[in-house]
């Protein structure tokens, strides 16, 4: 009974709750039951009910045998039930077979009928009868009721001073006829505290505006299966000891593919046991076949040391020897060539591969020549420009595991992503097995959105979100709830901890209880920190994203993320460190108010709806192949009739040569450079280009480094650099050199860079009409992707207050223009359109760039992108064919002149594009919908941060006309 | 190609050319014909196909003679070798030397040695082998050509092969997947025992300043003075592929010629200087790194002669003293106390801060003279010195501790022992008090 029972039906969803109480856990513990495609249409809210007054009392009628039949869910305990007695307390609930079938009918004949129940009668005579039949206090709360059509029935009821709710579940499918019981009941005394702190958010949520969201997440059995045959005892034994003596589901599936030589790609939760699934294959193959070598890739060092500390305690365990090492930069030099002899499991990352092994591929002859597995974990976190050059990185390993006579098989973990499968396979060009069904147990979880609140409505300004997150933490922390805080920049870190800290003093003599943790920390702190985490010495941690991929700290009671995290798949995953076996646990995002952050804290459906993003690459962006086939040319000889990921290389080869780089013989190029080209190419940037920030405040030291793109807008002269929430100001600029002379300053403000672009349109690959609201007629846009030229220039900045977002002043600057080719969507507003928006030309202009502002904000959401990769323009649409030599301007300032028909640039910001432009063009209608819906759903007047920018002087309605050219684009979506 | 391939090329800055020199010579287009003549050189084939040899005979330098003293003192002290592979490898017969020229100095896959310089001693002078190849595909039959002579003559002398040369031809070797890496008795690489002997002379370790100043380079009967910049020796070879010029590459050639006999005479040196320890013609700090270098190969007593033989002629104070220092530890190792004390004595009596001489002395006087007060006396002026030393900033404070602790500890097993109607009259006054 249950969930499975009730899916097959259509939902009547009624709401009979107070608004305090819309957002109390049992309303949404209701829907966790309900299956994941019921959508808000499908259910309506009708109005709450006036409580019976206080202190009156009913009669209660005889005892009722609690009924006997299976509970919905194993986790729900039955009450056990007592008789009832007047004044029962809560937690006891029985239904009566009868008095259903009356309420059935009435909601069966409202259903029919469009008009939402209006059932101030029904909801007098069910109360009434429900009062009857518990003969309980009158002043309970009837929160929710789901009627399906099969005549179900669940009932919600609670007491606003008491904190367990109870249920009641009724079917005719079942022989009696209905099941009672209350949730949760008996669970651990960190349950009662979890649900304690969600209460006391839910009641402080008085008009209803903090939490916009309360997930539920019911706990999960764990799915089992059996140790497969192949698996040799002795490591069945080693993991025996482990405490594993069967695989979850998705382990028991995930390694019968890998041991059948597929491609496996495993996409589950955090702590669902993702390690086991390539571990134990690759360590039963290198036990029955000690020339077995395996290569692990980790997106960082700290998660192969991780990874390297779970190994050994394995290979502890067995008996024979084998060898694991990681290798990477801190490697030290003598301890190499035993790795390259002996390390039957190598443990490095994509840098080191691409600028230490494979250059040196004949020192590692024993790793090539047996190499049969290679493990990439986080694979979410290749996309984008690090995706894009990991897989030319893995097309050179290919070639050369091939040089050697092996033919290696993939093994990739990844959270949750809407194309797990479709970027390995991107990533490695060969096809994947998916197993995503997961098996691993989970206890009861709540996931809440909290939105601090509007201090001032007009401006849409919040309560500062740092500040929230730590009051939020507090809450946990004081109730001893093992809580970790997720801030979104190191200074955020530094600030949460201080406040965190001070909150928390620890008694004299006693150790800190709240530690940080991130980048900066030295090795062995960062182990001391983790241990404290897992022995549950450290009841506080805030952290920056270092503790978000799959490093061991156990698992925490609390999760709080000051700030969106930027994807989906990150805020799954750092919600997924709360999150107790047995228990209930916590995570709560608090919103910023950027747009992103105010449009997932106001869509909480979007987070919840099973929608992740997916992650793009674009490993045949001209710029890094050629980096990559320089590489590949140091590597081994490149045979003209090669191919390089299903390119044919000879033309670039040919130009390569041109330029100096190869020489060819017979059928193969050579390098013919001195230099070492892995050395010069950075996977983490699509040019080597960058500047060197020199602080000079004393003896002239190096902070840091911005490539060449950015370091226009962020280190132009005098110009203010935040680094380590040090503020620097930039004296100079060497742009011969590359570098940024900077000193210490402290400084009220900082600078925003005006930048000057100009956009023209290369090649229009594809163009589409937006489907207009009505007719073709209709004022209307397209859209449309292709090739352009972006020429930009910082021609001055402004001076910026913080906090109060002032505009104190400004500078004119110099600088050189600075060219990209690159790819590009456009919306283009047809003159129709723009002659329908009842504005001054000022307001639609200014609701243009809001529109920009909003749309690219939404389009990092969409794309799983920063900010940062993503350029935006505004310029005239070129005239048709063959006149498209003019350039499109971008606005200068206090231009009057309106566009006739402008274009709407987003571009990528890489050159030769970085793969984001076609997808952003095909889900162009979704975009549309989602900026609709950001905006109009934002509470600021005239607009904000958080949907069409700040306000602009001198025009107070682009908010509005930015949604009314959104409306008119009328863009269908669902 | 299209013209919109190219256009887009011309947008991709990983093509932006490679930065090079002028050309070495009149980029004019030589007659490959020339190339023989310029080189002189002939074509060999083996089967892995052609390859440019040139062959050269010169009288000097001379065969060196070798023995398997000397030698087992070169070989690094972690080597290996049985008594009769060392004889085996003492005869000069066996020695191969080898010096290759390479397209960059990074070392990796793509780094490519196109020019395998040999020699060996041959009829009462050197005989010089350059195997080279003219193109990228005459690799293997280099290799090859190599593996054969190192067949027969399995001794590898090299100056800087260990981590360079050798390395290489290991990759190159491998990357053919078919010749084998061949195996050699030994590898004899100069540069470190160089490294040792005249470090202290000229700084840094070059075969060219070898020439200059330890080999005597009027001697040596040829001269570097139209020798190439090293630097530029794989654009040289690039140019050469390209067909610009092939001046430079003869240039590597000539330089590649006097590498080989620059390595053959300073082979020649060392052995001559290593094997002539008593009554040779060196030079006093050649003698001292001739001492230290026996010490540190575990030669005690030879160590300590020669250690004496240059404390009898001029060194610079500074060595002298280490000299004095290693000296009296050999001495008192090989318990030759009168003439450890008297070295001890000297260091103690200069005005450098000498606690461990002076420790020495306190030591010796406890155990060996049983002067309990002199040694009292003498761990007194120890602790002075250590912190005289301390302020100086010779030695860390941590390492002050550590030292002046164990000085106290003597003193006060000391304490007992001592005659105290005098220990106050031999209360030493601190140096800087004097």
């Amino acid at each position: 009974m249950g969930r499975e029972a009730c899916s097959t039906d259509s939902y009547c969803w009624l709401d009979f709750v107070r608004p305090d109480f819309r957002r109390h856990r049992a309303f949404w513990y209701a829907r966790s039951l309900l299956p994941n495609n019921l959508s808000a249409a499908s259910y309506s809210i009708v109005p709450p009910i006036v409580p019976y007054p206080k202190g009156s009392r009913l009669n209660s009628q005889s005892p009722i045998e609690p009924p006997s039949y299976p509970l919905p869910h194993g986790h729900v305990q039955r009450s056990t039930a007592t008789p009832l007695e007047p004044g029962l307390q809560l937690g006891h609930l029985h239904v009566v077979e009868g008095r259903l079938a009356h309420f059935n009918a009435q909601c069966a004949r409202e259903r029919s009928s469009p008009a939402p129940l209006t059932p101030p009668e029904l909801l007098k005579g069910e109360r009434t009868w429900l009062v009857q039949t518990l003969g309980c206090d009158l002043n309970l709360v009837l929160h929710t009721i789901i009627v399906t059509e099969a005549h179900n029935a669940l009932a919600f009821i609670g007491h606003p001073a008491h904190d367990s709710t109870s249920f009641a579940f009724h079917s005719p499918a079942l022989q009696g006829g209905s099941v009672a019981g209350s949730i949760p009941v008996s669970r651990s005394s960190s349950g009662n505290e979890i649900e304690r702190v969600v209460d006391q958010l839910a009641a402080r949520d008085r008009n209803e505006e903090l939490l916009s969201a309360l997930h539920h997440f019911p706990a999960q059995e764990a799915k089992w299966a059996p140790m497969p045959e192949w698996v040799r005892p002795e490591l069945v034994a080693a993991y025996g000891d482990k405490g594993v003596q069967r695989l979850y589901s998705h382990q028991a599936r995930a390694i019968a593919a890998i041991h059948e030589r597929h491609n496996t790609v495993i996409v589950t939760p955090t702590a669902s046991g993702k390690t086991l699934c390539y571990n134990l294959p690759v360590i039963n193959s290198v036990l029955e076949g000690p020339d077995v070598r395996a290569l692990y890739l980790f997106p960082t060092k700290a998660l192969a040391q991780d990874q390297l500390a779970e190994l050994h305690e394995l290979g502890e365990r067995l008996e024979s020897a084998f060898g694991v090492f990681t290798y990477d930069g801190d490697t030290p030099s003598d301890a190499r060539a035993a790795i390259r002899e002996r390390g039957h499991i190598v443990l490095t990352n994509p840098d080191m591969l691409h600028a230490g092994i494979l250059p040196h591929h004949t020192r590692w002859t024993r790793l090539f020549e047996s190499l049969r597995y290679i493990v990439l974990d986080e694979l979410h976190t290749y996309r984008g420009v690090f995706g894009s050059h990991l897989a030319n990185v893995l097309r050179r390993l290919r070639r050369v595991a091939k040089f050697y006579g092996s033919d290696p098989r993939f093994i990739a973990c990844s959270a949750t992503i809407a194309n797990p499968a479709e970027l390995a396979q991107r990533l490695t060009e060969t096809d994947f097995e998916c197993i995503s069904e997961n098996g691993a147990p989970a206890g009861e979880k709540f996931f809440l959105f909290y939105n601090p609140p509007v201090v001032n409505r007009y401006l849409g300004i919040r309560r500062s979100y740092i500040h929230e997150s730590a009051r939020i933490a507090q809450e946990f922390l004081k109730r001893d709830l093992q809580t970790l805080v997720f801030a979104n920049s190191r200074l955020h870190t530094e600030l949460l901890l201080t406040y965190l800290q001070h909150a928390n003093r620890a008694a004299p003599g006693r150790e800190q209880s709240i530690r940080g943790y991130r980048g900066g920390y030295l090795p062995n702190e960062r182990r001391e920190i983790e241990r404290g985490l897992r022995e549950e010495r450290i009841s506080g941690i805030v952290s920056t994203n270092a503790l978000e991929l799959g490093i061991d700290i156990g698992s925490l009671d609390a999760v709080v993320m000051a700030g969106y995290p930027g994807t989906l798949a990150s805020t799954w995953q750092r919600a997924g460190r709360a999150g107790r076996r047995n228990g209930s646990s916590c995570a709560v995002f608090v919103a910023s108010s950027a747009p992103i952050d105010q449009f997932i804290v106001q869509n909480p459906d979007y987070f919840f709806g099973r929608s992740p993003e997916h992650a793009f690459i674009q490993p045949n962006n001209l710029e890094i192949l050629v980096n990559h086939l320089k590489c590949a040319a140091f590597e081994l000889p490149i045979r003209r009739d090669e191919q390089f990921g299903g390119i044919d290389v000879a033309p670039i080869c040919e130009r390569l040569e041109e330029s100096g780089y190869l020489h060819r013989t017979g059928n193969n190029w050579h390098w013919t450079e001195q230099a070492y080209p892995a050395d010069t190419v950075s996977l983490r940037a699509v040019t080597s280009d960058s500047f060197v920030i020199v602080d000079t405040t004393g003896a002239p030291e190096t902070i840091g480094e911005v490539d060449f793109p950015s370091a226009l807008t962020t280190v132009h002269p005098k110009a203010i650099y935040l680094h380590q929430g040090q503020q620097y100001q930039v004296e100079r600029l060497d742009f011969e050199k590359r570098k940024a002379y900077v000193k210490q300053v402290q400084l009220e403000y900082y600078t925003d860079a005006i930048r000057y672009t100009q956009v023209r349109v290369l090649d229009t690959a594809e163009t589409l009409r937006f489907e207009p609201a009505e007719s073709r007629n209709e004022p209307g846009a397209t859209r449309n992707h292709g090739d352009v030229l972006v020429r930009s220039q910082v021609v001055g900045f402004k001076k910026i207050k913080f906090f109060t977002n002032e505009n104190v002043g400004s500078g004119n600057l110099e600088l050189p223009e600075n060219e990209m080719h690159t790819t590009a969507v456009w919306l283009t507003l047809e003159r129709s359109l723009i002659d329908s928006l009842l504005f001054p030309v000022r307001d639609r202009q200014s609701g243009m760039h809001g529109l920009l502002y909003a749309l690219s904000s939404m389009a990092t959401l969409l794309l799983m992108c920063d900010r940062r990769d993503l350029g935006t323009a505004i310029g005239e649409r070129p005239p048709l064919l063959g006149l498209d030599l003019e350039w499109s301007e971008s606005f200068g300032f206090g231009e009057e002149r309106e566009y006739f028909e402008p274009n709407l640039y987003i571009y990528d910001v890489y050159p030769g594009g970085i793969g984001f432009s076609e997808p952003l063009y095909e889900i162009a209608n979704v975009l549309i919908a989602r900026t609709r819906k950001l905006i109009e759903a934002c509470p600021c007047g005239t607009g904000c941060p958080s949907c069409v920018g700040p306000a602009d002087q001198g025009s107070e309605n682009a908010k509005e006309v930015a949604l009314a050219i959104l409306r008119r684009i009328g863009a269908v979506s669902r | 190609m299209s013209s919109g391939l190219q256009e887009q090329f011309s947008r991709i800055s990983a093509f932006s050319p490679v930065t090079r020199r002028e050309p070495s010579s009149h980029p004019e287009p030589q007659d490959p014909s020339n190339l023989l003549t310029v080189l002189g050189g002939e074509i060999a084939r083996n089967r892995y196909g052609e390859f440019l040899v040139a062959r050269q005979w010169y009288s000097s330098p001379e065969r060196c003679g070798a023995d398997t003293e000397v030698l087992r003192l070169l070989l690094s002290a972690n080597s290996e070798l049985t008594e009769w592979e060392l004889q085996r490898a003492a005869d000069p017969e066996k020695w191969l030397l080898l010096d290759t020229e390479t397209t960059g100095l990074v070392g990796g896959t793509g780094t490519y040695a196109f020019l395998i310089g040999l020699a060996w001693w041959e009829s009462g002078g050197i005989r010089i082998e350059q195997l080279f190849m003219r193109d990228h595909d005459e690799e293997h039959s280099i290799l090859l050509e190599l593996a054969d002579r190192l067949a027969e003559r399995p001794v590898l002398v090299t100056f800087n092969g260990k981590c360079f040369d050798w390395p290489l031809l290991q990759n190159r070797f491998r990357m053919t997947r078919q010749i084998a890496t061949p195996a050699f008795a030994a590898h004899l690489d100069l540069l470190h025992p160089a490294r040792q002997l005249w470090r202290l002379q000229i700084g840094s370790v070059r075969l060219t300043e070898l020439e200059q100043y330890v080999l005597g380079a009027e001697s040596l009967g040829w001269s570097r003075r139209n020798d190439i910049d090293s630097s530029r020796i794989p654009e040289f070879y690039f140019e050469f592929l390209r067909g610009v010029a092939i001046d430079g590459i003869a240039g590597v050639f000539h330089h590649n010629r006097m590498d080989l006999r620059g390595l053959a005479a300073l082979a020649g040196r060392i052995f001559r200087m290593l094997s002539q320890l008593e009554g040779g013609e060196q030079e006093p700090l050649e003698l001292y790194a001739i001492s230290h270098l026996l010490n540190r190969r575990g030669e005690c007593s030879k160590a300590r002669r020669v250690y004496e033989r240059c404390l009898s002629m001029k060194l610079p104070e500074p060595i002298a003293r280490r000299a004095r220092n290693v000296a009296a530890r050999l001495a008192k190792r090989e318990r030759d106390f009168g003439r450890a004390t008297e070295l001890w004595n000297e260091l103690a009596s200069s005005s450098e801060p000498s606690w461990e001489a002076l420790e020495q002395l306190a030591i010796y006087n406890e155990r060996r003279a049983r002067n309990f007060n002199e040694a009292a006396r003498l761990s007194r002026l120890a602790l002075a010195e250590l912190r005289r030393a301390s302020r100086l900033g010779l030695i860390t404070p941590e390492r002050h501790e550590h030292l002046s602790a164990g000085i106290k500890r003597r003193l006060a097993r000391l304490g007992p022992k001592l005659d105290l109607g005098c220990a106050w009259q031999s209360e030493p006054l601190p140096k800087m008090l004097k």
